[in-house]
């Protein structure tokens, strides 16, 4: 057990099935089992999450593994010292395009059925025939420093498709379904469950996730404010530690089943079981109507028993800092002056899992 | 001729910087809430737009409206999407003020504008305390863009002054003038020519390069 220093926590999360170890840590009484009272205030936008834990007002987050470098370095207004002492979940994305589009995809390949996970080889015609009448395909993602923008870059990129050949718009996860289903997104790549709610409505097909295009690569950390960390250490271990066993228990599948119960309330992501179970499952709704594709690891929160999973190794940082070059959010020069191991502290989480 | 057009566009921007009232844009799905607002920012300083979607129509709606301030609740879920307009498209960066009626300390209040929230209103939506607040926020970007237009100009100066120096050293070398006869020289023919120095010291440069 730990001395800590701040019992009362206030932990922000966003509505995303992947916000499920922040979740289960309370409803399975583990936070309490550390000695701490963790209050969880669910966000609406990443931007006030990340206003909140700068200024205090909330004491740690759930956040996009790109945040803290991107407060780092200042990306967004005051330079911050953000620090990330664990990784709480990886994958969980999808690239979703609406029905429409899947349609004329599928007349124009004279074809009924295009075997996933497929390539964005697939739009090549749909973009040149706009090309030609000075129009582009909407994609959109949920926020610029995302794995989900990275994700979507490296997808179209594998197919030689330039970032400048689309619309890219950053629209909020639970606008996503409604506005591809009022024609104004052609596809766009999301955290679960909003890609399983558009193939439940009808509105859009998945058709790849970042399962298939990344090797479990870290999706949500635990952000904390450095100063908050030197005044609170054993609370930040409690914290880990209660985190961490959270995780562990998410591993086992007959677990995932009770997981999606508590999420889907309407103080966590206020959705139906229907469309938070399956991804935790490692099922991927891909067309409505049609069986699932099993795709392993969909959303993956540990390895059980291998404490290496969530520890925020520095590498991790600094494929996510070159991802941050590559499309053009940060220049060579703050990839020089970014120390990666000064944010992903790896010597926190060691010290206590 | 070029010139005198584009002199004259840069007076035009000025004359509709001075005169032309400030776009407001209010995106709030909340009626009352809306109402209230509307009622303490409308005068004679603003036009005020209501907004009441969200998702992709409230952005279309946004880059039709080009607004100068979008004002949005701290709890929005649009907040992303409007914030980071800029790093998608070509949008000028906008204050966004945002107002809540949760109750929060001043010193956080402090905290979040300096962490770059233009604005903070908190509690009842206050005549006089809003409006204050509103022009605040704008005064205080307006203070950062040209901030950020001081450094762009001093940028460009310190360029042209370099243009200067190279055309300077080539008279210098090529014609054995005096760094104050090359100097005169090229002060002359951006007099003679009603050209800015810089703009003759670029022309001697791409002839210097042909030789």
């Amino acid at each position: 057990m730990f001395n800590v220093e701040k019992k009362n926590i206030n932990l922000g999360f966003m509505p995303l099935t992947d916000s499920a170890p922040v979740i289960i840590a309370h409803e399975m009484g583990f936070y309490e089992k550390w000695g701490l009272n963790v209050n969880l205030t669910k966000q609406n936008s990443w931007a006030t999450l990340r206003d909140k834990l700068h200024t205090g007002v909330i004491d740690a987050a759930q956040m996009l593994a790109p945040m803290p470098i991107a407060s780092n370095l200042g990306l967004h207004g005051q330079e911050s010292t953000v620090i990330s002492p664990m990784i709480l979940s990886r994958n969980g994305n999808g690239i979703t395009l609406s029905t429409k589009l899947y349609q004329k995809i599928l007349a124009q390949h004279n074809t009924n059925e295009i075997s996933m996970p497929f390539s964005a080889n697939i739009l090549k015609r749909e973009i040149d025939e706009r090309k030609k009448a000075g129009k582009k395909l909407t994609f959109a993602v949920v926020f610029p420093y995302s794995c989900h923008h990275y994700q979507l870059i490296e997808w179209l990129k594998n197919s030689d498709i330039s970032p400048s050949d689309i619309n890219l718009l950053i629209v909020p996860p639970s606008d996503m379904v409604p506005s591809m289903d009022s024609g104004d997104l052609d596809a766009f790549c999301v955290g679960s469950p909003w890609n399983a709610k558009a193939v439940r409505e009808g509105v859009g097909i998945t058709g790849v996730t970042s399962s298939d295009l990344w090797e479990n690569s870290p999706e949500k950390v635990l952000g904390l404010m450095c100063d908050w960390q030197i005044e609170h250490p054993e609370t930040t271990f409690a914290l880990v530690s209660a985190l961490y066993e959270a995780c562990q228990w998410l591993e086992n599948i007959p677990n995932r089943f009770e997981a999606a119960r508590f999420l889907s309330r309407a103080k966590y992501l206020d959705t139906h079981i229907d469309v938070i179970a399956p991804s935790l499952l490692g099922s991927c709704l891909t067309l409505n109507n049609s069986s699932p594709r099993k795709v392993e690891n969909y959303q993956q929160f540990s390895t059980l028993g291998d404490p290496a999973f969530n520890r925020p190794a520095h590498y991790y940082g600094e494929n996510i800092a070159k991802l941050m070059h590559a499309s053009g959010h940060i220049n060579a020069k703050q990839i020089m002056n970014l120390d990666i191991s000064s944010i992903y502290r790896e010597d926190i989480y060691q010290a206590v899992i | 001729m070029k010139k005198n057009t584009l002199s004259l566009s840069k007076k035009n921007t000025l004359h509709q910087d001075v005169t032309s009232k400030l776009k407001v844009l209010l995106a709030e799905i909340n009626h009352v809430k809306a109402k209230a607002l509307m009622g303490v920012l409308t005068n004679g300083q603003y036009d005020i737009y209501h907004i009441a979607h969200s998702g992709v129509p409230l952005l279309r709606d946004v880059e039709q409206l080009n607004p100068d301030v979008i004002i949005i609740d701290i709890e929005s879920p649009n907040r992303d999407m409007l914030e980071n307009l800029n790093k998608i498209s070509q949008f000028a960066p906008k204050p966004i003020v945002v107002f809540s009626e949760q109750q929060c300390a001043n010193a956080t209040i402090n905290q979040m504008v300096k962490s770059g929230v233009s604005a903070y209103v908190v509690g009842e939506v206050n005549q006089t305390r809003v409006k204050s607040i509103i022009d605040i926020a704008i005064a205080r970007f307006d203070l950062f863009q040209g901030l950020k237009q001081e450094l762009a100009d001093t940028k460009q100066k310190l360029s042209s002054q370099k243009n200067i120096d190279k055309a300077k050293r080539w008279l210098m070398e090529t014609k054995q003038l005096s760094e104050i006869d090359a100097y005169h020289l090229i002060r002359k023919m951006a007099m003679d020519n009603s050209q800015k120095m810089d703009d003759v010291a670029k022309n001697i440069l791409s002839v210097a390069s042909i030789f």
